[in-house]
């Protein structure tokens, strides 16, 4: 493999630690609810995979663990949000300062500990086509399993009764109501199954990218999966190439230093962010229609 | 609020007797929303002990040893003022931008390029100008630096409609960043052994204490800073015009307000009060940029803008609050075994309480 492959692949590896995280987002923001707490929820699906799978040496009960772990983190925001009107952002970001300290205090154990990471899985056929095979098709399932999730994100949201019950929550709950559903519900079960597949991202990363837990260990990543998500217009396939972007520039830091390139560590690893930032800005005037009406409202007029 | 409402209904024969009844009755009110909150915050410290207990820790001991740690040890309570100037000007960083509107989550990153733009200039600049003189520059460029990583957010809100609470987030990471490449390669300090870290201010660029006490100038100017800007908020007309915006934008457009100024003007000040807490948190307590050295007060500011409700006396007392049980973490490591982060459950706890109210608040209001 030479660097440019090598940073593409690593990047699909890396970009699906956020991609999983994003389309939750995706999902959450479709009914009309923010989830800053995405950093939070990442944390504890990395800790619950990485515990449970050190602890029982099965990396598939770990992603269930993950996807729970994150799913309570997000009900608790849902339920401040939805049920007790409080304030999104400051929600989101309490539940990342609860998850912060609470993985903190559990995880102390398992930071010296080694589990049994995700199987790297090389498609028979398809892995062996040159450079795409090494690139998308020699990786461990939750990468495949995104490739699906990404159409199946979009043909829920756009091809399903339901669905357009979360869309039209996020636009006008009022109506939702009038038609006999009930909103609050709507939004719980969206942010609580949005948050699990934040969940399996902080997997993907304890048990699959990283192999190995540490504290504060997704640092930011949560909080890039919400900003994809603005830059992507709430579109599927735009998200999965907004991960794919952060994680490309993630991993190109680490395979220009494995090439000798002399530049400071810490200046390559500022530069996912850059690249999310500038992102984030190039896109988000066009993106800005789409945005659910609710999302509007609870980004623009809080305090 | 239903006392307001009262001189509406004019019944003016049974008014006599009716407002006492009513005090009375609005004065039981306050009382169970009164008993709600205490118990609300009971529940909370219950909560943390329980988390703790889950570690084999007793809970009273926990809160003794974090009372201890941060109140009646030896120069405890100096230590917590101390911490709070930074998390105290981080919060009021929070809050003005959040007057007019705006979220800045970015209070962290503000601190961070304050306390470099100081150790830059105090190391490398003003080595010889006398000290008040060297003192003056580090602060300003410690605002400048945090104005500039505030403005850039305000303006990519109000020129690109880019969301000033994810762009804030993000600068937080890169401002971080750029700390580690200063104290791991350029500035690095020659004679500081194996540890990252910047070469330590010269002795004359330290804030002194003040009149042979134990309490830096540093917490004078950040409580001073706090007053004037109470004073901004609550006696200006900008402060008035940040409340108006902030309030119904689209009225204060019409009303002829500027509106775009008063929003980057509100995140330029709320930035440069962080970046002051970053040069006033270096010069007056830890003299050198580390890895880690801001320890999260930006975000601990957040919380506890959000928890004194954008009210710049509320938000100081808040601040002082969680500097004392960020400090109160100190003995818990060593004792208990407890991660040091363990007192970011009991903010999160502690600011999650009124938002579990806020349903309340909002009924009754």
């Amino acid at each position: 493999m030479n660097g440019i492959e090598q940073a593409l692949a690593t990047g699909v590896e890396s970009g699906t630690v956020i991609l999983y995280p994003a389309l939750g987002e995706l999902i959450g923001q479709r009914s009309g609810i923010v989830n800053l707490g995405t950093e939070g929820c990442m944390l504890a699906g990395a800790l619950a995979a990485y515990a449970v799978t050190a602890s029982t040496g099965s990396p598939l009960l770990g992603v269930l663990a993950g996807a729970a772990g994150g799913s309570l983190i997000g009900l608790a925001h849902a339920y401040l949000v939805v049920r007790r009107r409080a304030d999104q952002l400051a929600s989101g970001l309490v539940m990342w300062f609860l998850a912060v300290g609470l993985t903190a205090v559990l995880g102390a154990s398992f930071v010296s500990e080694s589990a049994n990471p995700l199987p790297i899985w090389k498609i028979p056929g398809l892995g062996s086509i040159p450079w795409i095979g090494n690139i998308l098709f020699d990786h461990d399932p939750l990468v495949y399993i995104s490739y699906l999730l990404v159409p199946g994100v979009w043909w829920f949201l756009h091809r399903t009764r339901a669905g357009l019950v979360v869309r039209a929550t996020g636009e006008r709950p009022a109506v939702v109501s009038v038609a006999g559903r009930r909103p609050d519900v709507i939004q719980i079960l969206a942010v609580s199954f949005g948050a699990g597949l934040a969940g399996v991202g902080g997997a993907e990363l304890s048990i699959g990218y990283v192999d190995s837990w540490f504290d504060d260990m997704t640092n930011g990543y949560g909080f890039v999966a919400v900003a994809v998500v603005l830059f992507a217009a709430w579109r599927p396939l735009w998200v999965m190439f907004g991960s794919y972007l952060f994680g490309v520039a993630l991993a190109s830091a680490s395979v220009l230093q494995a090439h000798g390139v002399s530049v400071n560590q810490y200046l390559l690893d500022s530069l996912p962010y850059l690249v999310t930032l500038i992102a984030l800005v190039v896109f988000t005037r066009r993106g800005r229609s789409q945005a659910p009406e609710s999302i509007t409202a609870a980004l623009t007029n809080t305090s | 609020m239903t006392a307001t409402k009262q001189p509406t209904t004019p019944q003016r024969g049974v008014e006599a007797p009716a407002t006492p009844r009513l005090q009375a009755a609005l004065a039981s009110i306050e009382w169970t929303r009164f008993a709600i909150v205490v118990l609300s915050y009971v529940v909370c410290l219950c909560l943390f002990g329980a988390v703790v207990a889950i570690k084999h820790a007793s809970p009273t001991g926990v809160y003794s040893s974090m009372i201890h740690d941060a109140l009646l040890g030896d120069g405890s309570v100096v230590e917590v003022l101390t911490r709070s100037v930074a998390i105290g000007l981080a919060a009021l960083a929070v809050s003005v931008p959040a007057r007019a509107g705006l979220v800045n989550v970015g209070g962290e990153g503000q601190l961070i390029v304050g306390a470099v733009a100081a150790s830059g200039l105090g190391v490398y600049v003003v080595g010889g100008l006398p000290g008040p003189l060297g003192w003056i520059v580090m602060a300003l460029g410690g605002m400048v630096a945090g104005a500039i990583w505030a403005g850039v957010p305000a303006l990519l809100r109000t020129q690109l409609g880019a969301n000033e609470a994810v762009t804030t987030l993000l600068l937080n990471f890169i401002a971080n960043d750029l700390v580690l490449y200063l104290i791991y390669q350029p500035w690095r300090d020659p004679s500081g052994g194996g540890q990252p870290e910047s070469s330590p201010l010269p002795g004359r660029d330290l804030l002194p204490n003040v009149l042979g006490s134990q309490i830096n100038l540093a917490i004078i100017i950040a409580l001073v800073v706090a007053i004037v800007i109470w004073a901004l908020l609550a006696h200006t007309g900008w402060g008035f015009a940040l409340r108006v915006v902030g309030g119904n934008q689209e009225a204060a457009r019409r009303a002829g307000l500027p509106v775009t100024k008063v929003m980057v003007s509100s995140m330029l000040v709320g930035g440069a009060l962080a970046g002051l807490g970053g040069m006033l948190n270096l010069a007056g307590s830890q003299n050198q940029l580390l890895p880690g050295g801001t320890a999260t007060y930006g975000y601990i500011g957040f919380l506890a803008a959000f928890l004194g409700r954008h009210q710049p006396f509320k938000v100081v007392l808040t601040a002082l609050l969680f500097s004392a049980i960020a400090i109160g973490n100190s003995g818990l490591e060593l004792n208990y075994g407890l991660d040091g982060s363990v007192v970011d459950v009991l903010l999160a706890l502690l600011v999650a309480a009124p938002l579990w109210l806020s349903r309340r608040r909002k009924e009754i209001v």
